[in-house]
């Protein structure tokens, strides 16, 4: 990311465009020549242990005690626990499976011809039941997987889909309540957004897992991965209904008033007039969350999940692979980043398509 | 029918918070007819056609479109709306719809029309304010004076029987004045009714049937085009027309 484009051009404009942006005084060149050479030496010591010096395959896994470079062979010898967390060993092409499903539904949802009011949801409620179908099982002659047994990435993707699924629409529930000229309607919103937001996301999702099991009777409990999911989506929600409501505060009063005056009602308005223009004004903000979200779904860790942190973790928990910590959380991190710059380039491309449809 | 007058405005008073915007407001307009209404700034024009169709809801007195009375019932303001077309002084065009979609929307949605007719009456009507070619581009492509024919377009797909024209032409470069009020003026020769805020005096005198001063609320005085200059009643009317005619 660090490194320039330089403009498509012949090596005589390149030399010039090095020497007017690099080397145009003795200070420049200077930092020049440093910097590159701070960038060279860390890429060849990164190259070297992680490529290099590597050792690669758990048959060899006796050399990483001699070698300086990173020893991979853990993530071939743990890879499964990583990814699958407590997933039972012969169905981990379920957990596989339904986790490719739901990145799929994320995925097609992400495309604009995706978006209808009829269209999302029932890609959603597919994407959903394919992934629990396949992750509980009890049909088709799939052994049971109780969701404590869930985990790894498919558990991960799972909680962060389906917060933001559930999150967003409720959202906009509250980002509309909020602003509705009935004083009972908007008190609620304002009050259960300013409730959930004092509250710290750990304390929201310890109530769900533990609290709640000893103050609501035993056949209205649910799952506790199912509660705790829906305390995430509320908490998730607090917050991006105020995003969304700045995306409204945003748009001119003639707006409303043009779609008024031209007879449509105030569900059409919002739809078509309102929503819209408020998600593009809140875009950045949006994608901020949703990458925020994401990266806290590791904190279900602490009520007992084994999302992909905690798997990770449990990983080199063990006496044979306590060292190789590095490379674990490398390789966990490399998962995070995939999918956290995706959705940071999602954003970008949403938002120069806003721009030409924009004028 | 014919004896129904499009809008009747008996006694209407308006107020936001202290300031009293219309005071006891009579208006009478028949099918058909021309009204353009003018006063200085802050003298209730724009809230009284806003009125009409109840952006702002009137404090007192009574407003009858078509017949209808504006009131808290909802379906008698649906009914009204369908009926009257509104173009604003800022376009307020949805930017994030093409324009053929700025025009098509309102159709489909409030009177249910199928996306292909919708998309027709559109086309039908961007010829009428002749930018046919500009269908597909968005509002921000557009100059001001285009915007504002095509948000007399976009009130024209819902075939409304009256237009209000809440001072269409200040929002605009001088040299783009002239298209948009061409257009007005080929919609009052076929005879649509209108009601029309606005200082371009020229276009009062030239289409009006009635030409309404207002200030402070209330109206001065009405009379046809050539009363009103030549020979205005009103000593505030006179002084307005000096202050405006002397530009």
């Amino acid at each position: 990311m660090a490194v320039a484009l330089a403009p498509p051009a012949t090596d005589d404009n390149l030399m010039a465009w090095a020497r007017r942006r690099l080397f145009s005084t003795w200070l420049d060149g200077l930092i020049t020549v440093a910097f590159g050479a701070l960038m060279i030496w860390a890429v060849a010591r990164i190259v070297d242990w992680g490529v290099l010096d590597a050792v690669w395959t758990v048959a060899e896994k006796d050399r990483c005690r001699e070698v300086d470079g990173a020893c991979w062979s853990v993530i071939g010898a743990r890879g499964r626990l990583i990814l699958f967390g407590l997933y039972p060993h012969d169905e981990h092409w379920r957990s596989t499976l339904a986790c490719i499903a739901i990145i799929l539904t994320m995925g097609f949802s992400c495309i604009p011809k995706f978006w209808g009011l009829r269209r999302l949801p029932a890609l959603w409620v597919a994407g959903f039941a394919i992934f629990i179908l396949l992750m509980y099982g009890g049909i088709l002659g799939l052994p049971v997987v109780r969701t404590e047994q869930w985990g790894g990435l498919s558990l991960t993707v799972f909680i962060f889909a389906a917060v933001v699924v559930i999150g967003m629409p409720l959202a906009v529930v509250l980002a509309l309540a909020r602003r509705s000229p009935l004083p009972v309607i908007s008190g609620v919103a304002n009050v259960i957004i300013n409730f959930v937001r004092s509250l710290p996301l750990l304390a929201i999702l310890f109530t769900a897992a533990v609290v709640v099991p000893f103050v609501v009777p035993d056949w209205a409990q649910g799952d506790k991965l199912v509660r705790v999911t829906l305390a995430f989506a509320l908490f998730f929600a607090c917050y991006q209904a105020e995003i969304i409501r700045a995306g409204l505060q945003a748009i001119p009063s003639g707006q409303e008033e043009a779609a008024s005056a031209l007879g449509m009602k105030y569900w059409s308005r919002v739809f078509d007039i309102m929503l819209p223009q408020a998600f593009r004004n809140s875009l950045p903000s949006t994608i901020n969350q949703f990458v925020i979200t994401f990266k806290e779904t590791s904190i279900v860790t602490i009520i007992g999940f084994f999302e992909i942190m905690a798997s990770g973790n449990a990983a080199v928990g063990t006496g044979e692979w306590v060292s190789q910590f590095v490379e674990v959380y490398v390789f966990v991190g490399a998962i995070y980043f995939a999918f956290v710059f995706g959705l940071s380039r999602y954003g970008a491309y949403l938002e120069r398509r806003a721009r030409l449809t924009h004028g | 029918m014919a004896d129904t007058p499009a809008i009747e405005l008996t006694g209407v008073s308006k107020s936001f918070g202290g300031f009293q915007a219309l005071l006891g407001v009579d208006l009478t307009v028949a099918e058909g007819e021309r009204v353009v209404v003018c006063g200085p700034s802050g003298s209730g024009k724009s809230t009284l056609i806003r009125c009409i169709n109840r952006l702002e809801e009137h404090d007192a007195g009574r407003i009858v479109v078509e017949g209808v009375e504006l009131s808290d019932d909802v379906d008698a303001l649906d009914e009204v709306r369908r009926e009257v077309g509104m173009v604003f002084q800022s376009f307020n065009l949805f930017p994030h719809l093409t324009v053929l979609q700025n025009c098509a929307l309102a159709p489909m949605r409030v009177r249910g029309t199928k996306r292909a007719a919708a998309e027709a009456l559109g086309m039908k009507y961007l010829d009428k304010v002749q930018i046919p070619g500009e269908a597909h581009k968005f509002p921000d492509q557009l100059s001001g004076g285009q915007q504002q024919r095509v948000a007399i377009a976009r009130a024209l797909c819902m075939e409304p029987r009256i237009m209000l024209f809440d001072e269409p032409t200040s929002a605009l470069d001088p040299e783009m004045i002239g298209e948009v009020l061409d257009t007005m003026v080929t919609l009052a020769e076929e005879g649509m009714t209108m009601i029309c805020v606005t200082h371009e005096m020229a276009f009062a005198r030239r289409v009006a049937d009635r030409i309404v001063f207002m200030a402070d609320g209330e109206v001065v005085e009405i009379a046809d085009p050539e009363t009103f200059f030549t020979n205005p009643q009103n000593d505030r009317t006179r002084t307005f027309l000096d202050q405006i005619l002397k530009q």
